[in-house]
Order: structure tokens, then sequence, then C-alpha cells
């Protein structure tokens, strides 16, 4: 026997549930998880070629990255072809490549789906697209899956953003791609739903009368947004739904640009491109670990030994080429969880030559996403207006995803429909469990 | 983003939600205490920069280091033959004698590989009822010092003056290059420059314990100054020490003529007794035991007593009494070892017998004619190896 799951492919996490009508089941598909039933959206390929995911991944990252040995040789990537005016002339192009390296971790998967410029990126000798990235994922979490309910799969409902993209050329192609990926992992039978609609159909369940519920889906990756009439099975409607490309990762970055980036040099490095560049790019999670070239390293130890911040670049020095971005990344982002609950955390990381210690309170958290605050508040005030109805019309706001617990967000929609209405439900798992349910309809 | 500018946005903070003081206190309290403590660490570093103990802890290694490549050079690089042709390093190195007694007082006497007769000896012979011991050494040795406290000091042959053979000395013409505590003796002096190459450091005491330590903890015994005293009772004390690798068979011979051999590698890193001795019985000789090689033993009258190395039984039980080389009759008349060595046949013996005397004989002619000529009772034997002037250079 077969059965059919919702997958929740989340841009920092993930999760599969099935429905048996009554009751939802969220899966323990990362029973290293200290919360089993969400898995890490993080891949982690080795030199072989075997693949991880979630904490596994991490783990396993971990295990053969830090502290190991590199070595990085010259390798021909190409060539580039001058044309000027009268003249004409062909250059080799060579990239330093670590051979010693034992594999890459990839995170935010579900981003490189959206991003219209991404060709995916070169792991070892091999090519991996978006979708290729999105395949390994999904066909390894559908194993795990299989595992953890002792019966296959092949069917899936996934759960998809509003808008992958503002363009809807780009929209549709990551939704194809997305679904070549399901088949590709071996799913049959493939459909999707929008998240906040699937947050909709698990909130539904704890209504005993029809509702105009706003779902405000606010997650790692994304804001979505649904306005719907909820409660009578039979009349289900889909007032307006709307979306943009705000939310946790882009707090994150936020929390580097402004309070991080002065502890790796910036501010003290001046006159110096190439440093400053580097140090720029500690809040891209895709261009960082790219820095680690020899070249790179003897400009730092060249500053280093100019006293140019020289305690400062032997941070970002260690940083970038002790593989520490993945831990760094882990710590800003549970500075941030943090700051939901607590009115100041500290943002620490004492390894190697860096010793960072950053009090950061909640004030200043604010401050420094606050222009998102703005522009998360016009999309929902403009997919209300598009739905027609009115604050006063609204019974309930329910919000759902990790960044949705953020206090500024959370007093935005007190502030805008009062505080009885705003609901919260279970910020992990209500999308997956509205894709299980939808998956049985 | 200057640090005044965080304070103020702390402030900020405590003026919207007054909750937060107590979390921004408590941070701030913790990490003070992390910096303090970084303080205290840094100050230290500073003091014992200041006080040039970190410069002397680092020439120390340096001299170490430089010790131990050099050592690297010789191993790798040259045979013994390279070696030889060396004749500026060789001239630099002669044989020395050293005499020395409990109260860690030393004479060093230049040989040459003719010597027979290196001196007299007109003083007290036993300190502390301890006979003075003989150790041959080359004279650019590196000596280690270890005191029945445990305590260890290590100084170069050549700090101590060299006397020429064929004169006449007493215990006020010594040196005493390091004397010892209230409360302890010197124990033994060992040749220490081949550590680089050594496993273990392996202690004996003086009722058949052994305890074995990895040679790679020299840098912490050596800034310590404490090796440790190998022994369990408060009443047995060290006897010596040998730097041995983990393939070699160690051996030590008692008073009252008991020998035993053992296997350095299956050596527990605890103290651990090795041989049940009687009351009145004590280790005379210990040494590592090469293949090929014999083991001489003298008794108090001149007579020498001698076994194959491949005779003498490596037990299996450490509650052995051993070999018994002294038969049960001559040990009711009263014989007793003073002294035992494991020999080549090209090896010389210096001894010390009760009138002063110290004469070198080949061991060769020793274990020929069964006895060795001294005018009284034989107090103390050394070996003198016949490469040890090579090994040294």
């Amino acid at each position: 026997m077969s059965r059919k799951v919702g997958i929740d492919f989340g841009t920092s996490n993930s999760g599969v549930a099935i429905y048996d009508g009554q009751q939802v089941r969220v899966l323990p598909v990362d029973p290293k998880n200290i919360q089993p039933e969400v898995i890490k959206t993080v891949l982690y390929i080795t030199k072989e070629y075997r693949a991880y995911l979630g904490q596994e991944a991490a783990e396993a990252y971990y295990r053969d990255n830090v502290n190991r040995q590199r070595r990085f040789v010259k390798q021909w990537a190409g060539e580039i072809d001058y044309r000027g005016a009268d003249l004409h002339y062909v250059r080799d192009i060579y990239v330093y490549v670590d051979e010693l390296k034992p594999g890459r971790l990839l995170q935010y998967l579900k981003t490189a789906l959206r991003k219209a410029g991404y060709r995916g990126t070169q792991i070892f000798e091999r090519h991996y697209s978006a979708g290729d990235l999105a395949k390994t994922y999904l066909s390894l979490l559908k194993a795990r899956a299989e595992s953890a309910l002792g019966e296959t799969i092949d069917a899936v409902t996934l759960g998809r953003p509003v808008k992958f993209s503002e363009s809807a050329e780009q929209d549709k192609r990551a939704e194809e791609t997305l679904r070549q990926a399901a088949s590709e992992a071996g799913f049959k039978t493939i459909d999707f739903e929008l998240e906040p609609i699937a947050a909709a159909l698990y909130y539904e369940r704890s209504i005993s009368k029809p509702q105009n519920v706003v779902i405000f889906d606010f997650g790692g990756g994304t804001l979505d947004i649904a306005v719907m009439r909820l409660g009578d099975s039979k009349n289900r409607k889909v007032y307006a739904s709307g979306g943009v490309d705000i939310a946790g990762s882009d707090f994150d970055r936020a929390i580097i640009e402004k309070r991080m980036l002065p502890h790796f040099g910036l501010g003290r490095v001046k006159h110096h491109p190439e440093i400053l560049e580097m140090i720029h790019a500690v809040s891209d999670w895709m261009a960082l670990p790219e820095l680690g070239t020899p070249i790179n390293k003897a400009t730092l130890e060249k500053a280093i030994q100019a006293k140019i911040a020289p305690v400062r670049l032997k941070a970002l020095k260690e940083l970038i080429y002790n593989d520490l971005a993945f831990t760094f990344y882990n710590r800003v982002e549970a500075g941030k969880i943090d700051l939901s609950k607590e009115g100041a955390t500290v943002i620490n990381m004492e390894d190697k030559n860096i010793s960072l210690w950053e009090l950061y309170a909640r004030h200043q958290f604010e401050m420094d996403i606050s222009h998102y605050l703005v522009e998360v508040e016009k999309v929902l005030l403009d997919t209300l207006e598009k739905s027609g109805l009115e604050v006063a019309q609204v019974d309930a706001v329910v919000k759902t995803g990790g960044s949705s617990n953020i206090p500024l967000f959370t007093n935005m929609l007190v502030r805008l429909f009062g505080k009885e209405k705003v609901k919260e439900s279970n910020a992990m798992s209500s999308v997956v469990g509205g894709l299980a349910i939808k998956a049985r309809m | 983003m200057s640090f005044a500018s965080k304070i103020d946005e702390w402030m900020k903070e405590v003026e919207a939600r007054p909750e937060s003081a107590v979390a921004i206190v408590r941070l701030v309290v913790r990490r003070l205490r992390e910096l303090s403590e970084q303080n205290e660490a840094l100050l230290a570093e500073n003091i014992a920069l200041e006080n040039q103990t970190r410069v002397e802890e680092y020439r120390k290694r340096i001299a170490h280091l430089e010790y131990q490549l050099e050592m690297f050079k010789r191993r790798f690089r040259m045979d013994d033959s390279t070696l030889a042709a060396l004749p500026d390093e060789a001239e630099d190195s002669t044989l020395n004698l050293l005499i020395y007694n409990a109260q860690g007082k030393i004479l060093r006497i230049e040989l040459d590989s003719e010597t027979k007769e290196v001196g007299n000896l007109s003083d007290k012979m036993m300190m502390e009822q301890e006979p003075p011991r003989l150790l041959s050494v080359p004279s650019n040795e590196t000596l280690l010092l270890l005191f029945t406290s445990g305590r260890v000091e290590t100084y170069l042959a050549s700090e101590i003056p060299a006397r020429a053979s064929g004169s006449q000395w007493n215990w006020e013409d010594a040196t005493t290059l390091n004397e010892p505590h209230a409360g302890e003796t010197l124990a033994c002096i060992v040749p220490f420059s081949h550590l680089p190459l050594a496993d273990f450091f392996l202690q004996i005491s003086r009722r058949g314990f052994t305890k074995k330590a990895l040679a790679s903890i020299s840098d912490s015994i050596l800034h310590n100054h404490f090796l440790g005293r190998g022994a369990v009772h408060k009443s047995d004390q060290p006897f010596t020490m040998a730097l041995s690798n983990k393939n070699d068979v160690a051996a030590f011979v008692t008073y009252e003529g008991r020998v035993t051999a053992f296997d350095v590698e299956d050596l527990p890193y605890t103290t651990d007794e090795r041989i049940k001795l009687s009351a009145t019985d004590y280790v005379i000789g210990a040494f590592l035991l090469p293949k090929n090689s014999a083991l001489l033993c003298v008794t108090q009258n001149g007579k020498v007593i001698h076994r194959e190395s491949a005779s003498v039984e490596i037990p299996k039980s450490s509650a052995s009494k051993g070999q018994s080389l002294i038969p049960a009759t001559k040990l009711e008349q009263g014989v007793r070892f003073m002294g035992a060595v494991a020999v080549k046949d090209s090896d010389r013996i210096a001894v010390l017998d009760a009138v002063g005397r110290i004469a070198i004989d080949d061991a060769q002619t020793m274990l020929g004619n069964g006895s060795i000529p001294a005018e009284g009772w034989v107090l103390s034997i050394g070996l003198i190896q016949a490469d040890v002037k090579k090994r040294g250079a």
C-alpha cells in the first residue's frame, strides 16, 4: 500500500505529515534533531557524492571540515574571449580549488529555485542545478518518511509560496523545477498547494463556525498571506493571496550587516577594496565559502602584518579558513530567535582566534529590521484590500512560521486587528499539517 | 558604531521594556566576569614576559629542539663510519669517568683508551651508608641528576671541572652541581642526551619496584624538575633511572644475588613490584640488557660471576623471587654482590675498592680470570662501553 503525504519544503526547515481523516501526524523524519518532526533544509554532499540531510548533514559537515587540512591547486576553469574594435584575444581563466575539500554544505535550497540568475553549482566533478539539489533533498526526505511510516510513498502535496518570484515567468519556472525534482525523487503523483492556504486548512479544524481569516505565514524565505473564508468545507473561499520575499534569512543578514561586520573589520579597514569586499561577503551565505582562496589568505595575512585592524582581520581569516561560516550563521539565527522571547541576548562565538561578543537588545533588532516592517505592513494591507474585506470584517488573523513570532510583527498585527483576533497556530507544523489534509482531499 | 551608541540603544530597550534591564545586567555581568578572568591570565603572561621566565622557557625549548634535531640528523643521515669520519666533532669530546657520592659531590676524571690506573680517592668512602658510584660519559654529555625525593636537575658534564687521571683526590676536590635538599640524597646520575631517541623513562627502586613514564612528557618533567620517586614504601628510595625503548629488556641484580629481567613494554605506567625480596636484600645493579651481552656481577671480594643475557629468565609473574646467582652455601658464608653490569667483550670495567684505588680492566679479561684485581673489598664498579665516546660525540 502506498500513501500520499504533505511535504513542506521550507527555506529553513522542512517536514512531512499524513492525515487519516481525524488526526494530522507529523512524521519524525530527523531523529537526531531535538524536535524530530522538523528537519533543517540543509544538504551535505561528500566528495564521493554521498548525500546527508538535516542534523546528520550538519554533523557530517562539522566532522569532516572543522580543523581540516587544505591544499589549493590551480585549475583551468575556462577562457574569456576578448573582442575590441581592433583586437581580439583569448585568455585562460584559472580558479584555485581546495583538492582536500571533503564535501559541500548547501543551505537555502528553496531560495535557489526562485533566484532568476541561479544556474546551479559545481560540486566536485558534477554540476548540480537548483532542480538537482531539490531532487537530492526530496528523495532522501522521501526515504526518511517511508522509513518512519513503514509504507511506500508515491504521491505528494507540496507546499509552495504564494509567489516564488515577482516575475510570473520565474514563478512558473520555479514550480515546474520543483515538480520535476519531486518526480525524479520518485513521487508519481504531485500537486501543489499554497502554503498559507495549507496553514488555513490546519487552522480550520479548530473552529466551529465560518470565519473570515487572514493567514500570515512568515517563515525563513518568504512572507505569504491569504485572506479566506473558512469553517464550512463546502464553501471555502480564497478572497485574495499575496506575498513578498522577506523573511527570516533577511533578518539574519540585517543583523550580520549592522552588528557583526564591525567584528570582522568594517569601519576600521579603509582604502583596501579587496579586504572590504571580503568583509561584506560575510553576510552572503553563498559568497562566504568561496572566499577561501590562497590569494585572499595572502591579502589578509599581509594586512595583519601591516597592523591593519589585526585582531578583526585575524577573526575574518579564521572564519573563512576554518569553515566556521555555518556555525556563525547558526549563532546569529539563535540570537534572533532568542529575541522573540527575551529583551536582550548575546551573540557570541569563541573559536580559533575569533572572540565575538555582541549584546543585542530587542530594541536594536527592531531598529535594524524596521524598514522590513513597512514593507510587510504594506503587503498585508494590499492583500486585504484585494480581498474586498475591511479590517473589521476579519474574524481572525492566524500567524504561523518561525518569523511570525518576532514581537515587532506580532505587535503590528495586534495594532491593525486587535489583540483578541490574533491567533497563533503551530509555527512549525501548521503548514505541513495543512498540506497533509489537502493531500487527502 | 561606538560603544557609547550601543549603550544608548540598550538604555532605549530598557525604557521601552523595563523588564529587559535584568537580562541586560545579567549578560553584562557575565561578560565582565569572563573579561576579568582573561585579563588576569594576560597579566600573568605579562609578568612571565617581563621577568624573563617565558624567555628562559623558550630558550630551553629551543635548546631541546636543537638537540633533538642534531640527534635525528645523526640517526637518519649518518652511520657510524660517517660519524667517525668527523674529526672536528670527535676531537671535541673526551672520555670521562664520574665518581660521585650520595651527597652530590662529583669528580670528573679524564680517561683515554689506554688508562688502567685512574687514581686514588683518599677520603671517607661511605656517605649516607652508600659507596661512591662510577659512571663513564663523554665530556659533551648531558647529565640528569635524580634525587631520592624524585627531584631531577640537568647539567652538562663539562660544567664539572675535569681532573687528570693518575692523581689522588678527596671529596673537597669534587664539585657539587646541585646540593641535595634537606632529607634527600643523590640517587643517581644518568646520561641524558639520547632522550630524543628514547620512548620511556624507566625508574628502578632499591626494593625492586619499577615505574615507567613516557619520554614524550619530558618537557613537563624537566620544567617541573620532578620525575617522582618510583617507590611505594617510605623506606624505599630510587636507585637508578634509564632511558629505554619499547623493545628493550631491562634487568636488575640484588645484593643477595638475585637477578630478574623484564620487557620494558610490558611494564605498567604505575609503580610496580617486580621481585619479592627478603627484608635485608636490595638492588645493587640495574640496567638494560642488550642481546648478545653478558651479565657481569662482582662480589665484595672481587669474584666475578657472569651469565649470558639469553640465560636470564623473564618471569611471567611479578611475584617471582628471581634467579639466584650466589649458591646458598656461599650466601651463608657472607658472599654478596657489590655491583653488576651488562657487558660486551670490548667493554671495560672501572673498579673502586675500599682503599680508594680506582682501576680499569677489560671485561673480557675479567670474565676470563673470574676475578678482578682489587687491593681491598670491592665497593663499586662502573661500565665503560667501547662506543661511549662515539655515542656522545
